[in-house]
Parts: C-alpha cells; structure tokens; sequence
C-alpha cells in the first residue's frame, strides 16, 4: 500500500461498556423472580440481565451500581441503561438514573496488508510489545490516548480506550458493588 | 529530668523524647522478610540450574528486591511471588541475549503459563522495564543443541544420528525460510523450530529416515512435540514445493510433500532468488485475479466476452497450470464474509421510552408463580436425591 493511497479504513465500534448508579439497594432476588431473561449468580452476588434491543447485557449489583456491556455505541449504550433502569423502576424499585459514564471503547479495523510483527515491534520500542509465547499480535499502547491497541499479523487491529478509569469489582466488593 | 529553679540559677528545662521501642532502635522491622529471602535463594538456585553467567543471578536479584517493594507484589499470594522468581530470571536472560523461554521456566517452576503471563507483564510495567524481544537464530542454537541426535545410544539408531553443525545450520536456514515466508509472525516460535529441524534431520540422510514420522523424531530426540508443529511441517512444505516449481530441473520431476525432501539442500541454495521470485508472482497473479473479478463484477456481458476471448487464445487441455501463488498462510485461508456496513444509528440516548418496550423484560404475574413452582419442585427433588 503506497503512503498517498486513498484507501478509507473502516473502523467499527464492537463493543461499548458503561456504568451508572440506581441510588437505591436493589433486592437481587425479587429481580431475579420477577425479571425475564435474568441469570442470578448468588455465589458472586450479582445478577445478569440481557436486552434484546439494544443488545447489551448489565451486570446488577444490590448496591444499585451497574455495568452494561455489548452496545455498539455510546449514544446505544445509554439508552440501553436508561431501558434497565426504566425496567428497575418497573419491578417497583425506586430508582434514579444517575452517574452515568462510559468507561471503555473496542473497535476493530483492518488493514489491507499483512505485518511483520517482530519488526514492527523493533522499530516502535518502547510502545510496542511483542511475546509471540503469550499472544499472536503486537501490543502498543498510546498514553496520550489512553489506548491499547492489538495488532495482528493479518492486518486487523483491535482498539481499546479507556474512557474513564475504572477498577472491576472483586467477590468481596459484591455487597458494596464495582467502585 | 528537670531542675528547678532556685536561687537566680536558670531554670532548665528539658523535653522528654517519646519511648523509642527495642524493635525501632535496632532495625529489626527493617529485616527481609522470611517470603523474601525464600524468594530470593529461589532466584539464586534457578540461576544456576539454567547455569547463568553470575553477573546475571544479581540483577535478577536486584529486579525481585525491587518489585518486592512495591506493596501489589507484597500482599500477592505465594503462588505468585513464586511465578515472580521466574520473571525475574527471564528478565535479566532477555536483556543479556540469553535463549531461554516461557515455557522452559514455567516446567523448572512447575507453574501456569498463564499465571506467569500475568506476573511477567505486571512486572515489566511495575518496573518500566525494556525487554527485547527473543532472537530466533539463538533460539534455534539452543533448542536444537537439546535434540539427543548426535551420539549414537540404545535408543537411538546409528542411522539416525547426525552431525550437530550441520543439523544446525540448515535448521537455521529453514527458519529464516519459514521467517520470510510468514510462517514465524504472529506465531509461537517453538512449533516453528521444530517442523524445521525435523526436516533438516530428513533432508540430511532422507534414504533412511523419509519413513519416520515427526512425532517419532520428537520421541527419539526426547523433546516434546509441541500441538502446531505438524501444520508448521506441512506449511513449510508447502512452501518448499512453490520453491521446487520455479527450478528448472525440479520441475520435471513432478514432486509431493515427501519426495521433496531430497531436494531441500538445493532449494535452500537458491532459497533467496526462489521467494523473491514466487512472492513476485504470487502478487502478479493475485492481482490478475482480482482485476477478472472486478470486470465480472461490472458487467457480466462483458466478463463472458473476455472470458471467451481468452478461451480462444489456448486450446483447451494445453492452458498452463497456474501454480497457487506463495502467499501469507492467513491469505491463502478462504476470505471472510464482509459483514455489512451497520446502518446509520439514529439513536441519541435520550428516547422516550414506553411501557410496552419495558413489559417483554417483566415476567407476568402467572409466570411467577410458575416459576416458584418449578423451583420448589427443583428443590424438593434435590433434597430427594441428597437425603441428610
């Protein structure tokens, strides 16, 4: 591929995490009664509940904190919590729709030429790591961006950014729900 | 103590310092702590096992001291801090060119590839540390020299014994072979070393040893055969056939995978004018390919003109084959589906939302008792089954 081609890459939004705050405990077990299309992991203390549409699935905490997961855009991904917590609300809890933040972007793009990948990684150093025992593609980080990005041999690329920092819960969180 | 005052004398006075406790005076919370020191003859041992040069065992010793400072690392379990040991010694054996792999230190540790992947990244991003990567040619140098084919033993017929620097320098060619052609970016080297050490084993005396299989190579050189290597085996061959179509004297001898074996010393001779060659073409003949595709795409009335027109050229029967092009292995793979293009989103985020959208994710009022029926007859066939 020369330097002056015009050739459009198409970058697409895959997946589209998000958080936000019901301000009020919510009781796992009436959710997973009266909810349809729930999974109640009571090990763990939390519930999973998925939308058809947008297509996202939330992770449903008793503390009222939820994270959603699946949509393909930030715009969807609110929405789709904004339908959760309208469906919470349902169930008779009394919920408000608040701290909403979107906290990490995947996107995927494709390349039209294949990489050598330990070249590649000699002549990005320091940014770019290449462990071909642990994982078939090239891992280069941008901080400025607060991106990650996975680059195959193939050409496709695999884009993280993180939006908003933000620590997954651990079991012992599960009554305090993710911070 | 304090004087008092008197008669015109001053009056003094001291301020007693705090209790100094036994443990603050002497140091004595300043010690390494047992896990530490545990932690740290382990780095020691492991270094002279893989028999490290010594200026390697302090800096390894150095890069455990200081990740064990920081309070992650600390607070980790033992299963960690023993995986830390081991990332400590790859480290230092990566910064001084030294050929040693995960795997062979994840087997002297007897830990989980993927809890040593987790430490190994941790700790070069705790420490801000540059790893260069693994070279191959010293790779190869390594791991070949462990092949038990150079002495001949009871297992090991005299047949099947072979020179150690000639076994080593056509495996070093087949792997910069495998490295131009694709077959060594993005994957695991190992697989790679291995398809290309059996077959420079093969090709050295292939009258005696075209019948052994590479699983029974492995089992003779007692290494293990890692899972990708018979697709590296067959891939390389396969590129080693391309290579044989564009030598004169080879191509009338119509060879397969096996037969062309004999002739990979040649093969390797030429190899630089052979891949230069065969990519040239391969590219010629992709676009070719593509540009067919696009002018049946535009107009199948024109298509069919041209593909009669060319039909004409040749008789039937005397159409050279064309030879598949040497190409990436992920290009020679069939093409994915293109997915569509997603249709443009009007959503915004802020909809209205209506009940009805909220009932299909509400049970009604029968399907929950339906569902505690079902869950109480669950329960009651549990306890039927598992009596106290």
């Amino acid at each position: 591929m020369d330097a002056d081609s015009d050739v459009a890459l198409d970058i697409l939004i895959t997946n589209v995490v998000c958080v936000f705050r019901t301000r009020c405990h919510l009781n796992l077990r009436k959710i997973a009664l009266e909810g349809a299309n729930v999974i109640y992991k009571r090990d763990v203390g939390k519930v999973l509940m998925k939308l058809r549409k947008p297509r996202i699935t939330a992770t449903i905490w008793s503390s009222g904190k939820i994270i959603c997961t699946g949509a393909t855009s930030e715009e969807e991904a609110k929405f789709g919590a904004r339908r959760l917590a309208r469906s919470l609300q349902k169930l008779g809890f009394q919920v408000i729709f608040t701290d909403f933040k979107v906290v990490n972007v995947l996107a995927v793009c494709n390349m039209p030429f294949e990489i050598r990948l330990p070249e590649f990684t000699k002549n990005n150093r320091p940014h770019a790591s290449y462990e071909p025992e642990l994982h078939p593609a090239v891992c280069y980080r941008i901080k400025s961006l607060r991106a990650t990005l996975q680059i195959f041999s193939t050409g496709s690329i695999t884009v993280t950014v993180l939006k908003r920092k933000y620590t997954l819960p651990t079991p012992l969180d599960s009554e305090q729900g993710p911070t | 103590m304090s004087a008092a005052g008197g008669q015109g004398r001053p009056f003094l006075r001291v301020f007693l310092a705090p209790e100094v406790t036994y443990s603050r005076s002497t140091g004595e919370n300043d010690q390494v702590s047992r896990s530490q020191q545990r932690g740290l003859r382990r780095v020691r041992d492991l270094c002279r096992v893989l028999q490290l040069p010594s200026t390697f065992e302090d800096t390894a010793v150095a890069y455990y001291q200081q990740a064990y400072r920081h309070s992650g690392i600390r607070a980790a379990r033992l299963q960690k801090k023993e995986v830390l040991v081991g990332c400590c010694v790859l480290i230092t054996c990566r910064q001084h060119n030294w050929p040693l792999t995960m795997g062979t230190v994840c087997a002297l540790l007897y830990a989980d590839l993927d809890v040593f992947s987790g430490t190994y990244m941790q700790i070069v991003k705790l420490l801000g540390l540059d790893v260069p990567s693994l070279c191959l040619a010293d790779l190869v140098k390594t791991y070949c020299s462990s092949f038990r084919l150079f002495q001949a033993s009871p297992s090991v017929p005299a047949k099947y014994v072979e020179d150690k620097e000639k076994m080593l320098s056509r495996t070093l060619q087949l792997v910069e072979l495998a490295d131009e052609t694709w077959l060594v970016t993005g994957r695991h080297p190992l697989p790679v070393i291995t398809a290309a050490t059996f077959l420079a084993w093969q090709s050295l005396q292939p009258s005696h040893r075209l019948t052994c299989s590479l699983a029974r190579f492995c089992k003779l050189a007692n290494v293990d055969l890692p899972y990708p290597a018979s697709s590296r085996l067959q891939e390389l061959l396969s590129v080693l056939l391309r290579m044989a179509e564009r030598l004169a004297w080879l191509q009338v001898l119509k060879l397969d995978k096996r037969s062309v074996v004999k002739h990979i010393g040649d093969l390797l001779q030429h190899r630089h004018t052979l891949v230069r060659k065969a990519f040239r073409d391969g590219t010629a003949e992709m676009e070719a390919g593509e540009k067919e595709l696009r002018g049946r795409c535009q107009g199948p009335e024109q298509g069919k003109e041209e593909v009669a027109s060319s039909s004409l050229d040749l008789p039937e029967g005397k159409r050279p084959a064309s030879p598949t092009p040497l190409l990436p292995p992920c290009m020679l793979k069939p093409p994915k589906r293109i997915c569509p293009p997603p249709p443009v989103s009007t959503v915004t985020g802020d909809e209205n939302i209506s009940d009805s959208e909220i009932e299909q994710y509400l049970r009604t009022p029968q399907e929950i008792k339906d569902f505690e029926k079902a869950q109480a007859a669950r329960q009651a066939a549990r306890s039927v089954s598992n009596p106290p």
